[in-house]
């Protein structure tokens, strides 16, 4: 991808160096300092106790025209980086903006380690732009790096304006803060865990869960499916993961959040946020929201990031989603050997119908369809016949033998219990129906396809005629 | 105490079908509802059928697992409780009565038909012995008495008096009768005229009618005169597809109660009149006869597909496929055109006489 501004190159060197401490095993430090002694110039630093990076790293990044014609930026980047078996620290001084590539970097002394054994990088540029607006990319790009919840590493980003030590502000990210996570825990556990945490500090803007909104844990439902592309053994497979939460905000809560209405799909590739996976507009429009009983207004594009809009949800219902793709080779290794791939509509759709389905298997009654709630509401008449057949029956060996099989007392005959209970159990017959996956449903279907049609068949055409058997 | 009666045998059916389903919801399952599938015909006229009237065609299975099926499992258990009480109390009710008591459930009265139909089906049993009867609208005259639940009906004293088909046909004793035979005609203007011209006193015989489609008492009794009396029983109806239609429905039963028809059927009825030849033979005036519409022509040629026409009755068939060729139909009361008892009189007499029925 082509970074194509100032911003967009800060973020992609800061993934970098999140990525180079994501897969050293030990705990690791980035972190982000942005300067500011005027206006218009912030200074940036980038560093890193990850694994040492390498010099493909910066010279393969590509920029578009625009990023140099804009001025913000004299293409220089500083860099000191080490290994953990080189004994000494390298300084480069890159110039990207040199056409000639053997021209652009130059080797500036290095430092000796004196045995000591780390690893790191540094990073150093400065670009003309309004430091505010940096500050908030970068933390943007921290929140939903947070989603990933990889506990190795801790963030820090720190902004001085001025030469004034008390400007200094610092903000401390870190994944396993509040709900801490195994660091052995999968991926798709830990994006489950990242979620959440998500959803219950507001989108990570908060270092704690929102207690006004969330006074208990069991407010949020997740669900989560993971499928993986065809890929040959040599190239690996593209896994896609994809974590839906469903939360329930607490009607009281001062909180003003933005609308129910909306879900912002929080897109990871290759362990880095992104705003859009050109498949995912189709692949979201295109699955069959009324089986989970949701109602789709439209999925659109705001400013680079997929936005669903919901119809018919309660006001205090929100749904959030992440998705994420990276390749099964090359997740433990930095930098990736190939080019990002981008999942494709049918792995999309098929991760988010997993993931609802999972949600509907762990969670009675959530996501019925709009068929099964249109079944359940004959529960209640049902129920009231059904007891109305055990209670008003004159065999009251019968009608014990049915409260034994309820599993209830021979007191509870008179009151509502037996009909409660047996609406319980018809609500939750209707419920596991609707939870079966769609394709045995289909053959079920299928076995009796013709009995509505039957159905209409008997009512009409020349039976008919003798139809009037008084 | 519930002794071996019949009712006693059903409520024992109606608990074991709760229980069935009590069971089913508490092991987190769907009840499955199998209702057997009847037909007493079907349109297959090239190789022998199977159709039968004892053996169910397939099945169908209601679950919860549709709408349409929650609905009629609904409507079903609704109509099962009301039996289930009318059973326990031994008192008898309507199928309207049963309609009125949850209208806004059942929307129409087709509904609660179709329904204790289901019924009777799960239940392996007649719809009468469920205590669900109908108000009753067959007329009966002539040579005939008896008794219904202590009531005595005494016909004979004055054979041509109307008096109304018992409800409660089970409850028919002490049946005599001096009848030569027994006609059954589709319409009560036929039936009346009989009974104005004094038919009954000129001629030895029984005469029914259904009122149009026959309902059950109306068979039920008629069947129970003809097991008792052994007599010939001829059918008068109207040429054209409905006369025709309830014609069949006396002989073979309708598809609705298909699983009821081996009790309700009455293979011995003979169809008197009036044929499509008739036009011919009685002189019919063209003024007198009417053009089959579409629909008739469309009745008619579903019910020549009826296997059991082709099977049992092909001199029936070959009328019904005359009046398609013709394309007119005529009423029994177009007769009149002669005389006014002429029915009567002549052509009646005549058919019975001149054995001239199919």
């Amino acid at each position: 991808m082509e970074v194509s501004s100032v911003q967009k190159l800060c973020i992609e060197l800061i993934s970098a160096a999140f990525q180079r401490c994501r897969v050293a095993e030990d705990l690791c430090r980035l972190s982000v300092v942005l300067k500011s002694s005027d206006s218009s110039t912030v200074r940036i630093s980038i560093s890193d106790t990850g694994i040492g990076s390498c010099l493909e790293e910066f010279q393969d990044l590509k920029f578009s025209r625009r990023i140099f014609d804009a001025e913000k930026w004299d293409g220089l980047l500083l860099i000191r980086t080490t290994n953990i078996y080189d004994d000494k620290i390298y300084h480069y001084h890159l110039n990207l903006r040199e056409s000639k590539s053997d021209r652009r970097l130059t080797q500036l002394p290095s430092n000796p380690k004196n045995g000591a054994k780390f690893s790191g990088s540094e990073v150093y540029l400065s670009i003309y732009e309004n430091i505010a607006v940096l500050l908030a990319e970068v933390t943007h790009f921290f929140q939903k790096l947070l989603v990933l919840k990889i506990p190795n590493v801790g963030i820090e980003l720190v902004t001085e304006e001025g030469d004034t030590p008390r400007s200094q502000c610092a903000n401390v990210f870190l994944a396993n803060e509040c709900n801490p996570l195994a660091f052995s825990a999968s991926n798709v556990e830990r994006l489950k865990s990242g979620l959440q945490d998500y959803v219950l500090k507001h989108g990570n803007s908060l270092r704690r869960k929102c207690g006004s909104c969330f006074p208990s844990w069991e407010h949020l439902k997740v669900g989560s499916g993971i499928a993986c592309s065809t890929g040959s053994h040599r190239t690996g497979r593209l896994l896609m993961e994809t974590v839906i939460v469903i939360s329930e905000i607490a009607e009281t809560t001062p909180c003003l959040r933005s609308s129910s209405a909306k879900t912002e799909v929080v897109c990871l590739n290759d362990f880095s946020p992104c705003s859009i996976y050109q498949s995912s507009l189709t692949a979201l429009t295109t699955i069959d929201w009324k089986s989970y009983g949701l109602v789709l207004g439209g999925v659109v594009d705001q400013g680079g990031y997929t936005v669903l809009e919901w119809e018919n949800l309660p006001p205090n219902v929100h749904i959030d989603m992440v998705f994420h793709c990276y390749n099964e080779h090359e997740q433990i290794k930095w930098p990736p050997l190939r080019k990002k791939s981008q999942p494709g509509r049918n792995l999309i759709k098929k991760t988010v119908k997993l993931a609802l389905d999972d949600l509907k298997e762990k969670h009675a009654g959530m996501l019925l369809s709009a068929h099964a709630l249109k079944i359940c509401s004959y529960a209640p008449d049902l129920a009231r016949t059904i007891a109305g057949l055990i209670i008003s029956s004159n065999d009251s060996e019968f009608q014990g033998e049915c409260l034994s099989v309820l599993g209830l007392q021979s007191q509870d005959i008179g009151g509502k219990h037996v009909e409660a209970y047996i609406k319980e159990k018809i609500i939750s017959v209707i419920e596991m129906n609707d939870r079966k996956p769609q394709r045995s449903k289909e053959a079920t279907a299928f076995l009796f396809e013709d009995e509505c049609l039957q159905d209409e068949e008997y009512d009409s055409g020349e039976y008919m005629f003798s139809s009037l058997d008084f | 105490m519930e002794g071996n009666s019949p009712s006693s045998d059903l409520l024992r059916k109606i608990r074991e079908f709760t229980k069935s389903i009590v069971k089913d919801l508490n092991q987190g399952r769907s009840p499955l509802i199998f209702i057997n599938r009847f037909r007493n015909y079907c349109s297959n006229l090239d190789a022998n059928c199977s159709c039968s009237y004892d053996a169910s065609k397939g099945q169908e299975i209601l679950t919860l697992e549709k709408q349409c099926h929650a609905h009629r499992i609904n409507v079903l258990l609704r109509v099962l409780l009301i039996v289930q009480q009318l059973l326990q109390e031994n008192r008898h009710g309507s199928k309207r009565d049963i309609y009125y008591m949850h209208p806004s459930l059942f929307a129409e009265q087709l509904v609660v038909d179709r329904a204790i139909n289901d019924i009777c089906i799960l239940l392996q049993c007649s719809r009468h012995n469920l205590n669900v009867v109908s108000v009753g609208k067959g007329l009966v005259m002539g040579w005939l008495r008896f008794l219904e639940a202590g009531r005595k009906f005494d016909c004979i004293n004055n054979p041509n008096t109307v008096h109304h088909i018992p409800v409660l046909v089970e409850e028919v004793k002490d049946i005599v009768s001096v009848a030569n035979y027994i006609l059954v005609v589709e319409k009560e203007s036929v039936f009346q005229r009989l009974a104005n011209d004094q038919f009954c006193t000129r001629n030895r015989c029984i005469v029914i009618t259904g009122r149009g489609y026959p309902d059950i008492s109306t068979r039920r009794f008629l069947r129970l005169l003809i097991e008792k009396l052994s007599l010939p029983t001829y059918c008068l109806v109207d040429c054209d597809p409905y006369g025709f239609d309830i014609l069949t429905t006396y002989r073979f039963g309708s598809m609705q109660m298909a699983y009821d028809a081996k009790f309700l059927r009455i293979p011995v009825i003979q169809w008197l009149g009036a044929f499509p030849s008739d036009v011919e033979k009685y002189s019919l005036p063209q003024q007198c006869l009417l053009p089959m519409t579409p629909e008739d022509k469309g009745k008619t040629e579903a019910m020549l597909l009826r296997c059991y026409l082709h099977r049992e009755v092909p001199q029936w068939r070959s009328e019904l496929e005359l009046m398609l060729q013709k394309g007119v139909k005529f009423e029994i009361e177009a007769l009149s055109v002669h005389s006014l008892s002429f029915l009567s009189e002549e052509y009646i007499p005549s058919k019975i006489q001149g054995e001239l029925h199919l």
